[in-house]
């Protein structure tokens, strides 16, 4: 198996289990970074490439799930694989519930940290492009002048131009020019895609 | 009548010596005389009246010991102890009723023949044996009334001495100590309840704990072989062999830890609504005995009006009980005095407080960040086990469990419990 430019963070406050995974992993072709504490992944600069969290749950100080809050609060989207020394129902429920790929109790073997990490590259792969694609939009909606910008949440909550232009007080023909304009800067093809990439960017929320 | 005999007297005298005026020296002698014995008579008679107020007194007095024997609730008898029998020859109303007797039944039987058929027989032979060398006994015992409803009964008699020091009667004083008795085996219940769970609880706690320690290094052996087994791919054939001996027995050691921790599954804990001033009365309340035998003051200021808590009662018990007992031993070598506090506070909207503070000897800098681990213990015969259980008892709570030193002396520990959603 080859798995170039993947890397995979180990956090485990256990030297011989960071030691072990990393030979393993390594041998299999990932990039592998350890880190004896929570604060010290944390503090790491994350290149954005495809990558994986091999986490211990239990710590001092900042335990995995803590550590799993931490992340979410700095929108560090990388899909966790919990491993623990207790095999413990509720915790891993919940460590579940917050989005982690996979509950491992420790000692597992090498074929179920696999299955576990290559889900979890390929969940990161997909949020990558997620990601590359929001700030993309995020870019192009910078473009926007205010007017536009204006046109352009009020088509994006499914709006016609002639409702726009009684709202705003413009005649039509204008926010005809806007419209076409927004479409352009914004490069959707169709009034769906727009409203899609509204959706996508958080300039309106999906449900309103 | 005493009045009537004085002017008898003076009529007598004055008869036998009228006309006789030659002989008036000796008639002065014997109207002195006379006035003497006058004058004597009067003493007497006043003494004699003293003596029969102090008569009334003294009938009053006894009267009043009688109706106050009659009121009180304890049983008392008297036994004569100059007859062998030991005869009861009084008893009072009390006693009656306790023992189910009537006076006719009780007056003239022996104290112990009452309760031959069915009373416990060893604690009434030390009781004769007892009152037969003259001493007092004291003791309490299991007693059946007539129609066979049982009571604990504790029983006190002590010996009467007579004018020349000897033992003539014997008073006894029973208490029916029934409702007291029943309280104290009702706490020992609930007493060993808890004694099981924290027992079974750390047990399985160490067992998991031992369980994490030992899965770290069979994770290392397990991935270091597997590693290798890699890096080796086709090469050397034995040492493949026995990496894979190795990979085998460690995945054999997990399989063993997997059955131990579904051995120790712990319970579900019971999540009710409760009281927590309540909680804390009872658990004081079970170990009042030890503060007692250790001297400790347990005192406690509790909220009013705080709202219910969401919890296992027999698990927060056990949180309540391991912290009172550490802050016993961090008394045991203080001067008096030795007291604990136990506070409840409503610390914010949706959780309560509880502090447990004592004025011990504190616990010392280095030794805080380690107290909640597993297996850390500062005391000679101590597992290390109690502070981490009740951590992860009100972590599980969903509370959290915290230590510091009082600026004076001792230390605080101090836990939130979240408070019930309905009652929020």
């Amino acid at each position: 198996m080859n798995n170039p430019g993947h890397t995979i963070y180990i956090v485990d406050d256990d030297v011989s289990v960071r030691r072990a995974l990393s030979l393993l992993l390594k041998s299999h072709g990932f990039k592998v970074e350890t880190f004896m504490r929570a604060e010290d992944f944390l503090a790491f600069k994350h290149p954005k490439l495809p990558s994986c969290l091999v986490l211990d749950i239990q710590m001092p100080d900042i335990d995995g799930l803590a550590l799993q809050d931490a992340m979410a609060a700095r929108k560090l989207t990388i899909p966790i694989v919990f491993i623990t020394g207790h095999g413990d129902i509720p915790m891993s429920v919940r460590a579940m519930k917050a989005g982690a790929i996979d509950f491992l109790p420790k000692p597992f073997t090498e074929k179920k940290l696999l299955n576990a990490i290559t889900q979890a590259i390929s969940k990161n792969k997909i949020q990558i492009k997620e990601l590359a694609e929001i700030s993309k939009i995020k870019r192009r909606i910078k473009t926007l002048s205010p007017r536009e910008l204006e046109v352009f949440r009020l088509i994006a909550r499914g709006m016609l131009s002639k409702q726009i232009a009684f709202k705003l007080g413009i005649v039509l023909q204008t926010i005809k020019v806007h419209r076409s304009r927004v479409m352009q800067k914004i490069q959707a093809k169709t009034i769906t895609e727009l409203i899609h990439f509204a959706q996508k960017s958080g300039i309106i929320s999906s449900y309103r | 009548m005493m009045k009537k005999k004085k002017p008898r007297l003076k009529r007598k005298s004055r008869k036998m010596f009228t006309g006789n005026n030659a002989r008036n020296g000796e008639r002065v002698r014997l109207e002195g005389l006379v006035q003497h014995q006058a004058d004597e008579l009067k003493i007497k008679n006043g003494q004699l009246r003293n003596k029969g107020e102090q008569q009334v007194r003294s009938e009053e007095q006894i009267h009043l010991c009688i109706k106050a024997m009659e009121s009180t609730a304890d049983g008392i008898f008297i036994i004569d102890a100059k007859n062998p029998d030991f005869p009861i020859i009084y008893a009072n109303q009390s006693f009656r009723d306790m023992s189910g007797y009537t006076k006719k039944e009780i007056i003239g039987r022996s104290y112990f023949l009452l309760y031959k058929s069915d009373a416990d027989l060893r604690v009434i032979e030390e009781a004769k044996q007892t009152i037969h060398r003259g001493k007092s006994f004291n003791g309490e015992m299991l007693s059946f009334q007539k129609n066979g409803k049982k009571y604990w009964n504790l029983l006190r008699i002590a010996p009467v001495s007579g004018p020349g020091g000897t033992t003539t009667h014997y008073i006894g004083i029973q208490t029916d100590i029934t409702l007291i008795r029943e309280k104290e085996l009702e706490i020992n219940e609930q007493r060993g309840e808890l004694l099981h769970v924290t027992r079974v609880g750390k047990l399985a706690e160490f067992v998991s704990s031992l369980a994490h320690e030992i899965s770290q290094p069979l994770t290392a052996i397990l991935s270091y072989a597997q590693a290798a087994q890699r890096m080796l791919s086709d090469r050397e054939p034995e040492t493949q062999k026995i990496l894979s001996y190795i990979v085998n027995d460690d995945k054999r050691a997990a399989e063993v830890i997997q059955r131990l921790r579904a051995l120790l599954k712990k319970s579900e804990p019971e999540i009710k609504p409760l009281d927590i001033n309540t909680l804390i009365n009872e658990t004081i309340m079970l170990i009042a005995t030890d503060a007692a035998v250790r001297s400790c003051v347990i005192k406690t200021e509790l909220g009013v009006n705080l709202p219910l808590v969401h919890g296992d009662r027999i698990q927060l018990q056990q949180v309540l009980l391991n912290l009172i007992s550490n802050s016993f031993d961090a008394l045991e070598n203080s001067s008096d005095p030795r007291e604990i506090l136990i506070r409840t506070s409503r610390k914010d909207t949706d959780s309560i407080m509880v502090a447990v503070k004592d004025s011990g000897c504190g616990i010392p800098a280095q030794n805080i960040p380690k107290l909640f681990t597993h297996f850390f213990t500062s005391k000679p015969d101590g597992l290390g086990m109690g502070l981490s259980i009740s951590r992860s008892i009100v972590k599980l709570h969903g509370g959290q469990l915290n230590v510091e030193n009082n600026p004076d002396s001792g230390a605080t520990f101090y836990f939130t419990i979240p408070i019930d959603a309905k009652d929020v």
